[in-house]
């Protein structure tokens, strides 16, 4: 499913954080959101996330005009997100964390806790058998029944992605996935982001790591200033001057940035 | 000696119930609500105006006086503080959060207490509503004394049935979500919960409780006044909660046990001290902020704290720790089973 938004602002009193960014994130594909520091990444990824309300402009998931709407409805048309950092669920555990993302919960309803005890507990078992294979697979199944707030900070990286993709995304926005984090476990989160293309599910990163958007990102967004500076492929953005002055600069030649 | 002991096994239950009510939406939903007090007055006095007969040639003044049995009048009690929350949550729980929240409620419970005080046509004013009807008392020939040991024997019948209800809320996904709110409302609503929603459930259910402890306290009593809620009494509930454990229903077993029953109502029952006559009720107050301070600093998680909920108690079969699933057809197994559909 793609995601689209045309001509974003957001003023906090009266700077302008975002300043009309206008990009599509095409379907199925992942792609980076770039720009130097204060150039409005994680506001856009809130207003677009429901988390920050816009001053103007649209936003749309598919064909639906989102705009403006609160983040639980975002959440429940498909769109998820993880946090630059890690907003884990301290106090539950990390299963618990896990079984909080499933839409639809026949326990989240009262008449059913008293009167259908039965098949609570059945989607209860099936959500735990679920989340246990998905925490198997990101190598949490051992921290299964820590608090979250227990986890490392690499460790909260993976619960959340994990968390989100319980959660059946059909778009994942990721602000930051591999910000502090070791390389081994970089090349992991790389992994299942291509995985999760794989399966169909939209992926819009911001992310920093050039080396990172070389190798998995197949579209990136730069944004400058609040504005949507340039799109298109990596290679393509090296030989834009304006990105090159505004963002890239001497990294070219470096790799990476950090 | 019966009529001390059943007293003190009374106040247990009727602020066990306090107790889960607040719980539910303190300790679990993250909602300060300082006006908790006011709820349990709500439930008192209405459930005292649908047991007492029609007010004219009582001597009293007060609405709806519809001479309904027990517990018809209490269940009704209940749910005249659910409404009055249903109120409260939609101006005030809409808009406001933390603090802010917190201070809306305490001033809701002062303009509440003193319109309850001086408005008499309502609850009978300062006077407050006394000769409520015993429940069952005539039917089963009661006298007094007997009444009491009957009713404290009722209120831990109806404890253990809302515990028995309480606990299912707090093990089920319902009870997940408050918590998940009470840590983080913004990674909450980004996982689609819907945060008003949840909150509001989570203070009309803790209202419920605390309409019915209120109701319990104006049948046990036969009479409720303004003196029975001041608005401090709220924190005498908190106390409960924190000294035995927010998330935990034992804990307010045990909280309530400890502070209400031990700290507050026993010292009444102790013999004066020669010479100064009731100064040992006037201390109670000073020894539940002492035991209070004394349990934030050394235990902070309460004497019961919130239990965590396993992975084996959700009946899944057990695996072997091992490696995280790094190749393509491990990831892929698992994210299909998370119900992302295929490669195109």
């Amino acid at each position: 499913m793609s995601l689209r938004c045309e001509g974003i602002t957001k003023a906090f009193q009266g700077v302008h954080a975002v300043n009309g960014a206008s990009f599509d994130v095409p379907d199925d594909r992942i792609t980076a959101l770039i720009g130097p520091n204060g150039a409005g990444k994680t506001t856009v990824v809130n207003i677009l996330s429901g988390a920050m309300t816009c001053d103007s402009g649209r936003e749309f998931i598919g064909e639906t005009e989102v705009t403006n709407w609160p983040s639980h409805k975002i959440a429940r048309r498909g769109l998820m997100r993880t946090f630059q950092l890690s907003r884990e669920l301290g106090g539950l555990t990390v299963l618990e964390n896990m079984l909080v993302a499933p839409a639809h919960q026949a326990g989240d309803s009262l008449v059913n806790l008293l009167f259908r005890p039965a098949l609570v507990r059945e989607q209860e078992r099936e959500h735990a058998e679920r989340a246990l294979e998905l925490l198997e697979t990101y190598g949490l199944y051992g921290q299964r029944d820590l608090r979250a707030r227990e986890l490392s900070g690499g460790q909260k990286k993976l619960l959340e992605i994990a968390r989100a993709v319980m959660a059946s995304p059909k778009i994942l926005l990721l602000d930051e996935p591999m910000a502090g984090v070791n390389p081994a476990l970089i090349e992991r989160i790389g992994g299942y982001i291509l995985e999760l293309k794989q399966r169909g599910v939209t992926v819009l990163m911001i992310e920093h790591n050039l080396n990172v958007v070389e190798q998995i990102c197949d579209y990136v967004i730069v944004l400058a200033e609040g504005r949507t500076l340039a799109t298109g492929r990596l290679s393509e953005l090296r030989e834009n001057a304006d990105v090159v002055k505004a963002y890239l600069g001497e990294v070219i030649d470096a790799g990476a940035p950090r | 000696m019966v009529y001390y002991v059943f007293t003190l096994v009374f106040f247990l239950f009727d602020y066990f119930i306090l107790a889960m009510g607040l719980n539910i939406q303190y300790g679990e939903a993250g909602i300060l609500n300082f006006a908790y007090i006011g709820f349990v007055a709500i439930g008192a006095y209405f459930t005292g105006v649908f047991s007492l007969p029609n007010g004219a040639g009582t001597g009293q003044h007060y609405i709806l006086g519809l001479g309904l049995p027990f517990p018809v009048n209490l269940l009704l009690g209940g749910l005249a503080a659910m409404c009055f929350a249903w109120i409260v949550a939609l101006i005030a729980l809409r808009r406001l959060r933390t603090d802010y929240l917190a201070i809306v409620l305490i001033s809701l419970s002062l303009v509440l207490y003193d319109f309850c005080n001086n408005y008499v046509s309502l609850f009978n004013g300062a006077d407050g509503l006394y000769n409520v009807p015993e429940p069952f008392a005539k039917a089963l020939g009661l006298s007094v004394n007997s009444f009491i040991p009957f009713f404290a024997c009722v209120t831990a019948v109806v404890s253990l049935l809302m515990w028995f209800v309480m606990s299912r809320v707090m093990r089920a996904p319902m009870g997940r979500t408050f918590r998940a709110i009470r840590d983080d409302e913004v990674a909450a609503a980004a996982l689609g919960k819907d945060v008003f929603r949840m909150q509001l459930k989570s203070m009309l259910i803790g209202s419920f409780y605390a309409g019915i402890g209120g109701g319990l306290l104006i049948q046990f009593g036969g009479s409720f006044n303004p003196t029975a809620w001041l608005p401090g009494e709220t924190f005498v509930v908190f106390a409960v909660l924190i000294v035995g454990g927010a998330g935990n229903n034992i804990g307010m077993f045990v909280g309530a046990l400890f502070v209400e029953t031990l700290l507050i109502h026993l010292p009444a029952f102790l013999p004066e001290i020669p010479g100064h006559p009731g100064l040992i009720e006037y201390f109670d107050n000073a020894v539940v902020g002492i035991v209070l301070m004394l349990v934030l600093w050394f235990r902070p998680q309460g004497v019961v704290p919130e239990r965590l909920r396993r992975a084996a108690s959700f009946g899944v079969r057990e695996r072997q720790d091992g490696d995280p699933a790094t190749d393509a057809a491990g990831l892929a197994a698992v994210h299909a089973a998370a119900g992302l559909r295929g490669g195109q």
